[in-house]
């Protein structure tokens, strides 16, 4: 079953039928992990870098931030059986519209907001499509941990 | 080789702008809009009478009685709101049908338009501007020509997007130099065409900011502004991604900051979600399938 994955939302299966797709990324990220030996995996969609913006907010749906979506995306998965030292992380999205590089930065912050969150918890990414300015889909397959970004406009590829 | 000629011919089999969003449009301008001039434009119209109490009665407008005529409608909501509603029933229309040089799903330009309509008005209100109504009005209207130019741009796709990866052009600039005319500048043909209000035509026509007089009218400046910010939410992207110009000054002339974009759109987030019954104006079966995409 395809599962949707909307804006500032969080999904994790370990059904091996189940498509996880989040739709459309523009400055948001979208992060997908996946245990290859429990075969569980979770897709987090979030819109903004950093909950201290709007704390509240951040707790009505954590899912919103990096700050506090990453950790539910993982802490969910570890639920269903996933271990941290087999996880996958593939990441997408962050794209930027044209111009200098400090202004319309939500991107990169989206980006620099998880890159400091891993890099605090010892967590790698291994395989990426941020940046530049297309708009993409993010696929994860429960049965395979396979991920495909499609970019709009153009074909579907694996990440 | 330029397509002007072939663009600006195609021209000649537009459609008319519905009837009664235009007469609508043309109260924008008023200062003092009377009920009754509202009941008069739509009173012989029974689909969109249908789509106001529909729309009145949809969360987004947050009213806690049900509507159950156009009078109660017309006096809970006050004429701002009706002719937002009014308009985007009427402008519906124009936006069914499908326009693959830009997007692969059929209502990508309507669902692009509405979130643009609902930014500007939530610009508007944050930055304190007045005239409600025109904000929505010009956020929902701003991409017009590509209801016309996706014809041509789906033609040449492949040398538009090459322009915009080789030299780092926009697309709409990159639109201009292999079709020798740019959807701006056409929705502002279009525009002038159907009679839109002159400031509408010019919002239409300037929203990539690319000439100096767009700098001149605070609405053309917010209108590009919400476009820019429903691109960065995503969503409602097409084919041509977030391919456009951001430019600073904008920010520096309504004193925004970065974190102010930020919070800006962690509101349109929560508006988006219950505005999402607009998309349903283009009928039942539309109105079904869009209410339950994610």
């Amino acid at each position: 079953m395809q599962i949707v994955v909307g804006v500032a939302d969080m999904k994790v299966s370990n059904q091996p039928e189940d498509v996880l797709v989040t739709h459309a990324l523009g400055s948001c990220i979208g992060v997908a992990i996946y245990d290859p030996v429990s075969r569980v995996g979770g897709i987090l969609h979030y819109m903004l870098p950093d909950s201290s913006l709007d704390p509240v907010k951040g707790q009505e749906n954590p899912f919103m931030f990096a700050d506090t979506g990453i950790p539910r995306l993982f802490r969910e998965c570890y639920r269903l059986g996933a271990q941290k030292s087999r996880l996958l992380v593939k990441v997408a999205g962050g794209s930027q519209v044209l111009g200098n590089q400090e202004h319309f930065q939500i991107g990169r912050r989206n980006y620099a907001a998880l890159r400091k969150i891993f890099l605090k918890n010892n967590v790698l990414i291994d395989q990426e499509d941020v940046g530049g300015n297309k708009a993409r889909t993010l696929f994860l397959e429960i049965a395979t941990g396979n991920v495909w970004v499609k970019i709009m406009g153009q074909n579907t590829k694996p990440l | 080789m330029s397509l002007i000629p072939q663009v600006l011919k195609s021209l000649k089999t537009l459609p008319p702008f519905p009837l009664v969003a235009q007469r609508a449009l043309l109260l924008l301008n008023q200062p003092e809009v009377s009920i009754q001039e509202l009941v008069d434009i739509v009173k012989f119209d029974p689909a969109i009478t249908a789509n106001i109490l529909r729309i009145s009665n949809s969360a987004y407008f947050g009213l806690r009685r049900e509507i159950h005529s156009l009078h109660q409608a017309l006096l809970l909501l006050g004429t701002q709101e009706l002719l937002k509603i009014i308009i985007a029933s009427g402008a519906t229309r124009v936006f069914c049908r499908p326009t693959p040089g830009y997007f692969t799903e059929r209502l990508g330009l309507w669902r692009h338009s509405v979130s643009c309509a609902i930014m500007a008005d939530l610009l508007a209100k944050e930055l304190s501007l007045a005239e409600q109504a025109t904000t929505f009005t010009a956020g929902l209207l701003h991409d017009i020509g590509k209801v016309v130019l996706s014809l041509y741009v789906d033609q040449k796709f492949t040398q538009i997007i090459e322009a915009v990866e080789s030299q780092n052009l926009s697309f709409q600039m990159a639109e201009k130099m292999v079709l020798g005319i740019d959807h701006a500048e056409l929705g502002g043909e279009m525009a002038r065409l159907w009679d839109f209000p002159d400031r509408l035509r010019i919002v239409i026509s300037l929203h990539h900011l690319d000439r100096p007089e767009a700098f001149a009218d605070d609405l053309v400046l917010l209108v590009y502004l919400a476009d820019l910010l429903v691109l960065m939410f995503g969503q409602d992207l097409g084919v041509d991604g977030l391919a456009y110009q951001g430019y600073p000054e904008v920010l520096r002339h309504f004193q925004l900051r970065e974190r102010d974009l930020e919070r800006i759109l962690l509101k349109f987030g929560s508006n988006w979600q219950e505005a999402q019954i607009l998309f349903g104006l283009m009928g039942n079966q539309d109105g079904v399938q869009c209410a339950h995409r994610g």
